[in-house]
């Protein structure tokens, strides 16, 4: 069960995911950096607004760790099956 | 023991049982359905990734295929759908259904509305000339791919991927619409939903969420970068 | 000291209602379901054998009519003479058929269907309409798959692994709608093992009885839900890799196709990701039961419990990274072969450890070669064998040489057919009571187990030989080249061993349906074992117990001084035992 917790502010989050994906916008359009750097960037910031639904929205935050763990494990299983895949490109 | 702790108990039948991650079992199962799909989207997303990586030639570049303006819209609009969300399951935790009823529609709302957008944003591509294999011979796109705006090499590619993920997941959210409307009204309006009982909420709730934190990722990979 | 009489927990079945369609057709009992995937299983075995039968004809007797093959199409055996386009598809089909509708429901969709819920101590699974689909989608994808045999230009054939593109495009393959068939059959298949998937992990998690904690639970249990979490994470892979396929083969999107700047090589790697987890689910549930009965059979608790249940995990956690050993002639990058290759002879060691265990329970033991016994010490002999020719193929410069031969061939049967299949014949006669209430015949299972074990070795063992020599696999007509033509005589005798084979597995057939109605009615216990299951009246009744058992000990506590009997179940309340301490509940 969910340890006792205060309810989070959903109204902040969404004004977080709100910025954030603003911030996505700016960088993709109008700043002028370099490709690899905004590439970057803008996977941070999408991981970052993912977590926050995770995190929040789903209350990840208050479950127990191996609820936690559970719903995560198939992350590492995906990046290892896309950087196999791409490093058949880089020989 | 708190407010939200208590209520769950009570979702649990009376037989004893071994404790197991203390989650009721409609909520475990949605969280270990949702791990098969990440595994499917996984697949979807790294082909994606694999295919554009090693890809000899350009891509397109962002907005010239996609409308970013309709489509930013639309993802403000899903993230809006999953805050209605969470506050129909927080009124419901506070044991008030009418509250939540009018979370649950707002939600039902936007994801209808979003997934109307998705085919409206489908229509007009095919018409310019955008679809699973490509770009159609003739066309207004192919107009640009011919004048070097649009690299050849790679539109088919673009073509197959973009319409694969964005298409699985417009059919991920079609069916949580379906889903919501069910309960919604098998459930939430014959006010069957209680402090004591909200199960069905969260566990919709969840697979709403993780449809929306899907298409973050989609948005930003596919359209931005 | 108790007296071990099965402290019957079993009541009656509650009255029980229901019409015969809910009840036997559109039944959301877990016994129920796990006899159905039998039924459908067993009949698509035997099309899996059939198609083989037709492809040891064309092996043995190049060029030869085929007895019976006058009912074939003018397109495939003109005259029962088998032609190159057909040969391919049965080789294809085979491989289908016995992976994802034989081997893989019947170890998985039967058994933790049935055994689970029985095993763990609860009345079902935790969402008994969703097993209700997992198993309608099975079989609506086997009668898609089986009708892609059918339809005009044939069946698939690019091998069951279906690499593109030559799977993706009809100009390369010369099948037409055959091809999409396997493609909409695999979803269908992936869609039900997810769903059976969901049910074992939740119900496995949260409905175990009082008592019954992780390290309590049987390792046929512990296995199968290894596989489920195997199965819920691999085949989404397979499911997203089939709709691209069927994609690339309907609305004309590249994934697979060079031309346009898709990748072949991501076809192979999409279906490895997938295939080699899925090795492991045809091999695990196995491994379980077979712990379990020999610790059975040997009146002996199994040796190294808890290092089993690590062993388990282990193989499960390094099954995801090894795929590529597949894929080692390739073309892909050499430096990520060679990460493949040393996670690839890495996984042999909890295999080993798993293989010493179960000579450790026999050691000593008070042996019972009861049927199952017999097929279970097979398994431990024949996987062996199969794993060692494993070790081969891990080292990737030997694969070079044996790649694509028949000693894949060899490898991939010994742990399949010698594995996997024997330890399913062993597991059928074992919960045979507990599902029908009656017995198998021991005479005829023994007549059987001996048959099949000599004329499979005779079968599969050659092909070793013929591997190494460089035949390759997926060949019809080997006599092409002049280094394999003096193998031929091998050939043949790998056939007529073959025939004889299949044949012998009439017997198992016959002993299995004959006994349903005719058999002897089976007593409750009939191998005198631990587990929750045979607390039940045979056949276990609907909704299981009336209140559910509480559980006091492990699953292996044989020639226990605890106990008059040389059997103390998980059950049995000793006056020394305490209660399980007052858990949460949890469930639902």
């Amino acid at each position: 069960m969910e340890t006792a917790h205060k309810r989070p502010n959903y109204i902040l989050i969404w004004v977080y995911l709100a910025v954030l994906t603003a911030a996505e916008l700016a960088l993709a359009f109008e700043l002028p950096i370099s490709r690899n750097l905004k590439l970057l960037l803008l996977l941070f910031l999408a991981v970052w607004k993912a977590a926050l639904v995770g995190l929040f929205f789903m209350h990840l935050k208050f479950e127990r760790w191996n609820l936690r763990i559970m719903a995560l494990i198939p992350l590492p299983l995906a990046v290892i099956f896309i950087l196999a895949g791409m490093s058949e490109h880089i020989w | 023991m708190t407010q939200a702790a208590a209520t769950v108990d009570q979702m649990l039948p009376p037989y004893p049982a071994e404790r197991g991650l203390d989650v009721y079992n409609k909520k475990l199962g949605m969280w270990v359905f949702l791990a098969s799909e990440v595994m499917f989207f996984a697949a979807l997303i790294g082909t994606y990734v694999i295919l554009r990586f090693g890809a000899t030639g350009e891509w397109a570049k962002p907005g010239i295929v996609l409308n970013i303006k309709i489509t930013a819209f639309n993802t403000f609009l899903l993230i809006c759908s999953s805050v209605s969300m969470v506050k129909a399951y927080a009124a419901i935790q506070d044991g008030d259904p009418k509250k939540m009823r009018f979370w649950l529609l707002m939600t039902i709302l936007g994801g209808a509305t979003f997934v109307g957008i998705q085919v409206y944003e489908y229509i007009h591509l095919v018409e310019h000339g955008f679809v699973p294999s490509g770009v159609r011979e003739g066309s207004e796109l192919a107009a640009l791919v011919a004048n070097g705006t649009l690299p050849a090499a790679t539109m088919g590619l673009y073509g197959s991927t973009f319409f694969t993920m964005t298409g699985f997941h417009g059919f991920h959210v079609t069916c949580g619409v379906i889903s919501m409307t069910y309960l919604y009204l098998t459930k939430a309006l014959p006010g069957k939903y209680s402090k004591q009982d909200y199960g069905g909420i969260e566990t919709v709730g969840l697979y709403w969420h993780f449809v929306d934190l899907v298409w973050i990722i989609l948005f930003t990979i596919v359209y931005l970068i | 000291m108790t007296s071990v009489a099965a402290t019957a927990h079993g009541a009656h079945a509650h009255h029980d209602d229901r019409s015969f369609v809910r009840k036997y057709i559109f039944s959301t009992d877990h016994k129920i379901i796990g006899i159905q995937f039998l039924f459908v299983s067993l009949f698509f075995l035997l099309v899996g054998g059939l198609l083989a039968m037709q492809m040891r004809w064309q092996l043995g007797f190049p060029g030869q009519p085929m007895p019976g093959g006058g009912v074939l199409p003018e397109t495939m055996a003109p005259g029962g003479v088998i032609l190159p386009e057909y040969y391919i598809q049965l080789v294809t089909m085979h491989g289908t058929f016995m992976v994802f509708f034989a081997i893989m429901p019947l170890l998985v969709g039967v058994f933790a269907n049935f055994l689970i819920p029985l095993k763990i101590g609860t009345h079902d699974m935790a969402f008994p309409r969703i097993n209700m689909w997992s198993f309608w989608t099975f079989f609506i994808g086997g009668l898609i798959m089986l009708s892609s045999l059918f339809v005009p230009d044939g069946a698939a054939r690019a091998g069951w692994t279906m690499y593109a593109p030559l799977s993706a495009r009809h100009d390369y393959s010369g099948a037409s709608i055959g091809q999409e068939l396997w493609s909409v059959s695999i979803i269908f298949v992936g869609l039900s093992s997810i769903l059976g998937s969901l049910n074992y992990i939740t119900t496995i998690i949260n409905n175990r009885a009082p008592g019954m904690t992780w390290f309590r639970m049987p390792l046929s249990v512990w296995s199968l839900f290894i596989t489920a979490i195997l199965g819920l994470l691999a085949l989404p892979v397979l499911s997203g890799a089939a709709i691209m396929l069927l994609f690339d083969q309907t609305i004309g999107t590249h994934f697979f196709d060079p031309a346009a700047g898709g990748q072949a090589l991501l076809w192979q790697h999409l279906f490895w990701f997938f295939g080699h987890p899925e090795v492991y689910i045809l091999i695990l549930p196995a491994m379980g039961m077979v712990s379990d009965i020999i610790s059975n059979g040997s009146r002996k608790p199994i040796f190294g419990y808890h290092s089993m249940v690590f062993a388990i995990v282990a193989i499960a956690f390094l099954g995801w990274i090894v795929w590529g050993h597949h894929m080692f002639v390739s073309g892909m990058n050499p430096t990520l072969g060679s990460s493949f290759m040393v996670s690839t002879l890495v996984i042999a060691v909890p295999s080993a450890v798993k293989t010493f265990n179960w000579m450790g329970t026999m050691w000593r033991g008070n042996l019972r070669f009861h049927v199952p016994m017999l097929h279970a010490v097979a398994f431990v002999a024949m996987f062996v064998i199969g794993g060692l020719s494993g070790i081969f193929m891990a080292a990737t410069p030997v694969d070079m040489q044996i790649h694509d031969t028949y000693f894949i061939v060899a490898h991939l049967h010994y742990v399949l057919f010698g594995g996997s299949l024997f330890a399913l014949f062993g597991a059928i006669v074992y919960w045979y009571p507990k599902m029908f209430g009656r017995m198998m015949s021991e005479r005829w299972g023994k007549v059987h187990f001996w048959l099949t074990f000599i004329f499979y070795n005779c079968t599969f063992f050659p092909m070793h030989i013929t591997g190494m020599a460089g035949e390759m696999r997926r060949l019809y007509d080997p006599n092409q080249y002049t280094f394999l033509q003096p193998l031929q005589p091998i050939r043949v005798f790998i056939s007529i061993s073959a025939f004889l084979l299949f044949a012998t597995q009439l017997i198992f057939f016959v002993n299995f349906w004959w006994n349903l109605w005719k058999g002897e009615k089976a007593p409750q216990n009939p191998w005198e074992d631990n587990g929750l299951e045979w607390s039940l009246p045979s056949p276990a009744p609907h909704g299981n117990w009336e209140k559910v058992p509480t559980v006091y000990r492990g699953p292996y506590e044989f020639s226990s001084p605890q106990s008059t009997e040389d059997y103390l179940p998980q059950y049995t309340k000793l006056p020394t035992d305490r209660e399980p301490a007052r858990a949460p509940v949890a469930g639902h």
